[in-house]
């Protein structure tokens, strides 16, 4: 009867990170759920399968990051569309009590919700997980050098749409 | 001082915070999975119930292609086994349903059992006095019957 702490462990200990990045990534807030209890049964029914994982933060966000994909390749146009309609609503940010920063906020979160899938996680790996490109790479199964040119990309593109806010708000601080 | 302006853009962004997970998803998402954990690795260490997830998994590979087929054969099954059961049910209870015979009844059989009976036995005393007709019969009888007179 270890697993029960165990699990809630894992749970405590990075839920909130998988959060995050489902919720970035689906910018749906029920398949973010759906998502998160799946990755959990799944680590329930099979107590072995983070048994020799060194690094379980990388391991549990590979599994996000391939469960979210599987749940995108299973569904159809219609929910293609739900999904982007979606895109438009959720913001994976927290609400600020600053106007200017809650401008900043929002259109961060409609820029992010316009790069490709594949930047967006490479995106959100690096910024706000805090991993190099090499970690980035082994939790993605990608090539390094496709981890650092996704990330270029997706920022580039970030920065080309929030500059003239970034600049803005530059000004006024 | 390009580089330097792409990091403070950065630090920007990273500096964003993300919203928090809503608290009450966790109990519902653990007992989610324990209730998971629960249908696939039974807790009893029975070697038997440890194939559950296999013979599970082997179900859905056949039932899945076609799961409305299969269910509408399982709803056919069950009509003809409650349709069975209630045509056999109501035979039994017709049979049961037979009161039996009053009293009246049975002494008035016995009577007449009597009666028939009588009007045999006079009959058989006439019989006796009558001289039998001429039968052919086999040796063996002829001879058996003149040692039982």
């Amino acid at each position: 009867m270890r697993r029960g702490p165990e699990i809630e462990r894992l749970y405590d200990e990075h839920s909130q990170s998988l959060y995050a990045f489902l919720l970035n990534f689906t910018r749906d807030e029920s398949d973010t759920r759906d998502l998160l209890q799946e990755i959990f049964v799944k680590i329930a029914r099979d107590p072995d399968l983070l048994t020799g994982v060194r690094d379980e933060r990388a391991f549990l966000i590979r599994l996000a990051h391939n469960t979210a994909i599987d749940t995108m390749r299973r569904r159809g146009t219609r929910d293609k569309t739900r999904e982007n309609f979606a895109a438009e609503t959720i913001s994976p940010f927290a609400p600020a009590t600053d106007l200017d920063e809650q401008t900043f906020r929002d259109a961060l979160a409609d820029v992010l919700a316009e790069l490709p899938p594949e930047q967006r996680a490479v995106v959100h790996f690096k910024l706000w997980e805090g991993l190099t490109f090499e970690e980035i790479a082994a939790t993605l199964d990608i090539p390094l050098n496709t981890a650092a040119s996704r990330y270029r990309y997706g920022l580039d593109k970030l920065r080309e749409c929030l500059r003239p806010l970034y600049e803005e708000m530059k000004k006024a601080e | 001082m390009m580089n330097e302006e792409m990091e403070q853009f950065e630090q920007r962004l990273s500096r964003q915070p993300l919203k928090g997970i809503p608290a009450e998803w966790r109990g519902e998402i653990l007992s989610a999975a324990w209730e998971g954990r629960r249908v696939a690795v039974p807790e009893i260490g029975d070697a038997n119930m440890a194939s559950l997830p296999k013979l599970r998994d082997w179900l859905l590979a056949i039932l899945w292609p076609h799961p409305r087929a299969w269910a509408g054969l399982a709803v056919v099954w069950i009509l003809i086994l409650t349709v069975d059961f209630s045509v056999r049910d109501t035979s039994q209870t017709v049979a049961g349903k037979s009161s039996p015979p009053s009293p009246q009844v049975i002494t008035e059989l016995r009577q007449q059992q009597r009666l028939l009976a009588e009007l045999i036995g006079s009959r058989e005393t006439h019989d006796a006095d009558r001289t039998k007709p001429f039968v052919p019969q086999p040796r063996s009888e002829q001879r058996f019957e003149i040692l039982t007179t």
